[in-house]
């Protein structure tokens, strides 16, 4: 992507809903649309996450969002900024993909292919079996989520803008 | 030398969930298990009593990186059943779809998983700081791969668009043709990703493996051939069960494949190129040369090469076809289900993939067997590492991991979804 189509922020939601909880993603996405700003673009995947660097291509604001597996509550969410490090320990979500997407995010780091900001939403899942839905406790989650997603764009267009007229 | 027990409770770097056990007693390896621990995920029952026309999308979910395969092999078998004949360009579609999956599984194996074992790196990670350039090319390649599937099958995950007697929707040649320059592309950093493998250092290693792949009369095999073997093994599809046969191990969740008569036999790139060298183009096997892979390789650590040689044909063959592309007249042919049984082979990128399905008067299914490539590569798997392990008993425990790991590695296992790290543990006694 290049010129004027090219979006300034892009929020990658990550998940398959057909496998409960990872289902997570795509509900964050589906509430997402028609409420971000015009520069902004939502993108779901539900395969390869090695596609997210492509996906990413030039783009200087990313947004992923994911479910992990759970280590303390399900439901509970985590923001992590990995522009400039790594996942912590532990913190691997949980992913019905090929290559998952902390090692894909390395991978681009190692490369110099990460965007200049790169946030990750990621919410603890319950279950992960096929064909069910949302556990309740995660699908609590998906407005908080949308929210918060909704307040980083207009922070990162916002601080873009002042950049531009400073 | 004491008696050692050496495990690994996790292989990566493959498609899924498996562990491996290597009993040494008295200097020599006397058990190897490779087990499978993924559950087992019942497929074959699960199309009995499904309609004919629901195979392709539920074949296709077996993997998330070759459906292709899945799809192309059980489109075949319902079409052997039916008695449908498709029109050349459909038969161009398929092969040209085929070659999209090619060059994506390939090229994440090549230098996504397996090129980190040649040069001492744990991951494509850490190999992507020193070799970022070749990483690169393998991500180009993948999407080359993975926008083919997309044109083609609507999507590159579990495709859509194939279907029994053809294709839901078929594209035009101006549809095709902005692939076309990228591949021309996608081609040259396959030539320069293969000439960077062949500079690797490679074991010195041979087995005399029985090679079985399918043969065409007139092209390198993907969607149709004869099954054939180095030993004169030459059948058609519909006599595989004849040959060969499926056995469980009380270690696995995987059945393994063996041939009735001889035992253990290899399928993949190996046996592909070894059978059907003579089918490259020949400025493919100019290249295979340059390389300096010869006409038949026994040496499983040097298949990363076939591999390299068989994504710049893939390449190729996908920029001809798409050449000579002309649309069929209709995109596809009506299928009119009876009382049948049909069988199909195709080349899936990890070897040949056989299928077989029982249809009632209606087109329901009442039987299915399906024997993926890791099935039938499971005891030479198990083989290599037994002379792999036996030549590196007095390895350190580190080298003689990663030497076992790269083993397994050779034969790209498709298990399911790949983490990246091992362990292994032994036991002396």
């Amino acid at each position: 992507m290049t010129g004027a189509d090219q979006p300034s922020v892009l929020v990658v939601a990550i998940g398959n809903p057909d496998r409960g909880d990872d289902g997570f993603g795509p509900a964050v996405a589906q509430r997402l649309r028609g409420r971000v700003p015009p520069t902004a673009r939502i993108l779901e995947r539900g395969g390869d996450a090695l596609a997210l660097i492509e996906d990413w291509d030039g783009i200087p604001s990313v947004i992923v969002i994911d479910a992990m597996a759970p280590i303390s509550e399900p439901g509970q969410v985590h923001r992590f900024d990995l522009t400039e490090s790594p996942l912590p320990i532990g913190f691997a979500p949980s992913s019905t993909h090929a290559l998952g997407v902390k090692e894909t995010v390395e991978l681009a780091r190692s490369l110099g292919r990460l965007p200049q900001c790169l946030l990750a939403y990621f919410v603890e899942g319950e279950q992960f079996e096929t064909g069910t839905p949302l556990s309740p406790v995660i699908a609590a989650a998906v407005e908080d989520v949308v929210v918060r997603v909704l307040a980083e764009l207009w922070t990162i267009l916002e601080t873009k803008g002042k950049a531009q007229h400073a | 030398m004491a008696n050692r027990t050496i495990r690994v409770d996790y292989i990566a770097r493959v498609e899924g969930e498996s562990s491996l056990e290597l009993h040494v007693r008295n200097g020599t390896v006397d058990r190897v298990r490779l087990s499978i621990f993924e559950p087992p995920r019942f497929f074959e029952a699960l199309l009995r009593g499904r309609a004919f026309g629901e195979v392709l999308d539920i074949v296709a979910r077996i993997c998330g990186i070759c459906p292709i395969a899945y799809q192309m092999s059980g489109v075949h078998a319902v079409e052997d059943a039916l008695g449908i004949e498709v029109e050349k360009p459909i038969r161009a579609l398929r092969r040209l779809l085929y070659c999209g999956e090619w060059i994506q599984s390939h090229a994440l194996h090549i230098v996504m998983l397996h090129a980190p074992d040649f040069l001492g790196y744990p991951d494509a990670i850490a190999m992507a700081r020193d070799h970022g350039d070749a990483v690169q090319r393998a991500l180009a390649l993948k999407k080359t791969g993975n926008d083919l599937l997309r044109l083609l099958g609507g999507r590159e995950i579990h495709p859509i668009n194939a279907r029994i007697g053809g294709f839901y929707r078929v594209l035009s040649r101006a549809e095709l043709a902005p692939i076309a320059d990228s591949l021309k592309r996608t081609r040259d950093r396959a030539i320069e990703s293969l000439r960077w493998t062949a500079g690797f250092p490679f074991p010195e290693f041979e087995r005399d493996y029985e090679f079985v792949a399918l043969r065409h009369p007139g092209e390198y095999p993907m969607n149709a051939g004869r099954i054939v073997s180095s030993v004169g093994l030459d059948i058609a599809a519909a006599d595989y069960e004849t040959e060969f046969i499926e056995r469980q191990v009380p270690y696995s969740t995987a059945l393994h494949s063996t041939l009735k008569e001889r035992g253990a036999y290899l399928v993949g790139p190996m046996a592909r190129y070894a059978l059907n060298r003579d089918r490259l183009p020949a400025e493919i096997r100019a290249l295979a040369d340059e390389v300096g892979l010869e006409p038949i390789c026994r040496n499983p650590f040097r298949s990363i090469l076939v591999r390299g040689v068989e994504v710049v044909y893939a390449c190729q063959e996908a920029l001809r076809l798409i050449a000579d592309y002309e649309p069929p007249s209709r995109p596809f042919v009506p299928p009119e289900p009876h009382a049948a049984i049909g069988y199909a082979c195709t080349e899936a990128p990890r070897g040949i993939l056989y299928h077989r399905y029982s249809l009632d008067a209606d087109g329901t299914i009442l039987d299915a067997s399906l024997v993926p490539p890791t099935a039938q590569n499971q005891d030479v798997i198990e083989d290599d590492l037994r002379e792999v392990a036996t030549a590196g008993l007095d390895l350190d425990e580190e080298s003689l991991k990663a030497r076992c790991e790269q083993s397994i590695r050779n034969h790209d296992p498709c298990i399911s979804c790949a983490a990246h790290f091992l362990k292994l543990q032994v036991h002396r006694t």
